[in-house]
């Protein structure tokens, strides 16, 4: 596990993102349990309070739901997890039409690169997963 | 209590190889002083014997008999006994500068021991003091060994036995402080000595609480405890009137020396919980 | 709680510290920010009766310190506090006589943490290891606070990574940090709340995660603010 965080965003909404994207990516699967408070204050070197704040917020969110004194565990709940992706992919696509906007480039002239390139980088992927 | 018996123990450790090397160099220089003493009188001997065509209780008549006061007042007696005074007193400063000064800044750890931080002042001064014990009673065992090295050298007749008690009866004024005659003297002695550490302690506590002005304050300290400690002494021979009977003196030297170590500690307790800097 | 109110501390004429306030909470770690010779060495000292403050109060949980106190809070400054002569062992059998808060076994988690020899004499360690050590003892103890005076300085990066992760490990565990430097890079996540010194005083003291959310700013944003207007 490696996160680069930045400065100046609070470090428990980068961690909160970070597990997003890892459920949004299927990297951890509904009703896996997730490390400790301690454990992933460790892994990411960060301060447990600011990841004891960060599971906070994602309970209370419903990303995670901790049972008795069990450890706490991704959601099974398929609306929440769908939003979760649904809230990345629209996250992602808002910063990219913003940086695209600004140079005002035709929406046409987009899509054709952006057809272009993401056939780039599946193809990549693909053969990245075959030379394994 | 536990705290304090350990940081004694403690101090003791930390002093002991310098006080094995005074300790070494008390016992070689005293045994090769009675050696070359007991060897410069009986080539005397034999020489003036020979010269003036003396019999051996003719030289002892003239001359006198070999005792072990001979070997105590030469410079191989006394040289040895100067040197480890001189080196107690210094070390009455360096066990507490060391811990400022040291290569590691000991006194952090000693000032944050979790107990009465007069405890570490104690047990500094009972290691002065035991010390101090100490070497008495290596130069009393000395005394004893460098009389039987005496005998070997110098043949029986020339030989004034002296037991230590009759020792401590000739020898001059100076030794009164080794050997007290009695268990009053030893106690008003010793009891002066622990006066002057803790006296000295306090000054010292005072200069590394106050810096530059507690050299003043330690300095003042030093100078009105002496003159109240003497003060008895003093007014008697300055006024010309002797009041007091000797008794009397000392039971009010002991009231006064009473006074003075609980002044210090005090004033010490009270300068290592709120003034002292690390 | 650690509170420090408007504690005045002068050296002769000058007054270093004029008028410092602040708190510092069990469980949360607080950075004392400022340039050399600010004070900060000076407040640690004073929070531990090391030096006599001229004015103001500081308590620990609602109590002046006193003795027994020692074995709550602990100083780790950044000079070696045993002696040169002692084994590593030799300096923990020292702790372990004098403290009803040693705790043997973190001490022993703690020497395979730092990767240090036992047998090795304090006088021969690198300066890194003796950084080390000295965090081993103060950390070794079960105390509610941790005072520590400049534990990166002058020591080499992989020993302040490695310093570093103490603080997110459980030797840390709810414990209350107060924790000096000059440097924030290190430590920057692992903080929770900022106070800056200059010129005697606290010009500024926030609390990290707010700062980011609130603000937008990290901790160097802050400084270069304060420090360069």
């Amino acid at each position: 596990m490696k996160v680069n965080f930045n400065n100046r965003d609070p470090v428990y909404v980068q961690v909160v993102r970070y597990f997003k994207q890892q459920i949004a990516t299927n990297m951890l699967e509904p009703g896996q349990e997730i490390p400790s408070r301690r454990e992933l204050a460790s892994e990411l070197k960060i301060n447990p309070n600011t990841v004891q704040r960060a599971y906070k917020e994602m309970e209370e969110a419903g990303l995670i739901y901790t049972e008795r004194n069990l450890p706490s565990k991704i959601t099974k709940d398929e609306k929440m997890l769908h939003s979760v992706r649904e809230e990345l992919i629209i996250e992602a696509v808002d910063s990219f039409v913003a940086s695209v906007h600004s140079i005002q480039v035709p929406f046409e002239e987009v899509v054709a690169i952006l057809k272009e390139k993401y056939e780039e980088v599946s193809d990549e992927n693909k053969r990245g997963e075959s030379n394994d | 209590m536990k705290s304090y018996l350990k940081l004694t123990n403690f101090e003791i450790d930390r002093f002991f190889k310098i006080y094995l090397v005074l300790i070494a160099i008390t016992v070689t220089v005293q045994i090769i002083g009675t050696i070359i003493v007991a060897n410069d009188y009986m080539n005397r001997a034999s020489r003036i014997m020979n010269e003036e065509s003396l019999q051996t209780s003719a030289f002892i008549h003239n001359y006198g008999y070999f005792s072990l006061l001979n070997l105590m007042d030469s410079l191989w007696f006394f040289g040895p006994i100067a040197f480890c005074v001189a080196g107690l007193i210094f070390y009455t400063f360096f066990i507490w500068y060391r811990d400022w000064y040291g290569k590691n800044t000991f006194i952090y750890r000693l000032l944050m021991l979790p107990t009465s931080r007069l405890n570490v002042f104690f047990a500094k001064a009972t290691a002065i003091f035991l010390m101090v014990l100490g070497l008495i009673a290596l130069q009393l065992v000395l005394l004893y060994i460098e009389e039987l090295i005496v005998e070997l050298i110098v043949p029986l007749e020339f030989i004034q036995f002296t037991s230590i008690p009759q020792i401590m009866n000739a020898i001059n004024s100076a030794y009164v402080v080794l050997f007290p005659k009695t268990f009053i003297e030893f106690i008003l002695i010793y009891g002066t000595g622990l006066i002057a550490v803790f006296t000295l302690f306090t000054a010292i506590l005072l200069e590394r609480s106050y810096r530059w002005k507690g050299v003043l304050m330690g300095a003042g300290y030093c100078i009105v405890a002496s003159g109240i400690f003497l003060s008895p002494v003093l007014i008697s021979e300055l006024s010309g009137n002797y009041y007091l009977y000797i008794g009397e003196i000392i039971i009010l030297e002991v009231a006064l020396g009473c006074i003075i170590i609980a002044s210090s500690i005090w004033l010490s307790r009270f300068l290592l919980n709120k003034k002292i800097t690390v | 709680m650690i509170e420090v109110h408007n504690i005045i501390k002068k050296f002769g004429r000058k007054q270093v510290l004029k008028g410092v306030n602040f708190t510092a909470k069990k469980g949360e770690i607080t950075c004392l920010i400022g340039i050399n010779g600010v004070g900060k060495t000076t407040i640690m000292n004073a929070i531990m009766a090391l030096t006599p403050i001229n004015k103001g109060s500081i308590q620990i949980d609602g109590k002046a310190i006193k003795k027994d106190t020692f074995d709550r809070i602990t100083f780790i400054p950044d000079a070696i506090t045993v002696l040169p002569h002692m084994t590593i062992e030799e300096s923990m059998q020292f702790m372990r006589d004098y403290y009803k808060s040693w705790n043997d076994q973190r001490a022993l988690e703690l020497l395979s943490f730092f990767k240090l020899n036992p047998d090795e004499k304090i006088a021969s360690l690198s300066k890194g290891n003796t950084a080390k050590v000295n965090l081993l003892l103060g950390l070794a103890l079960d105390v509610d606070y941790v005072l520590m005076d400049e534990p990166f300085s002058g020591i080499d990066m992989f020993s302040r990574e490695q310093i570093a992760n103490v603080f997110t490990s459980h030797l840390i565990e709810d414990r209350g940090v107060i924790i000096t430097t000059h440097e924030i890079n290190d430590i920057e996540h692992l903080i929770d709340k900022v106070i800056l010194l200059d010129d005697g005083v606290v010009i500024k003291q926030f609390n990290t995660e707010e700062m980011r959310e609130v603000e937008g700013k990290s901790v160097v944003d802050v400084m270069r603010e304060v420090y360069q207007s």
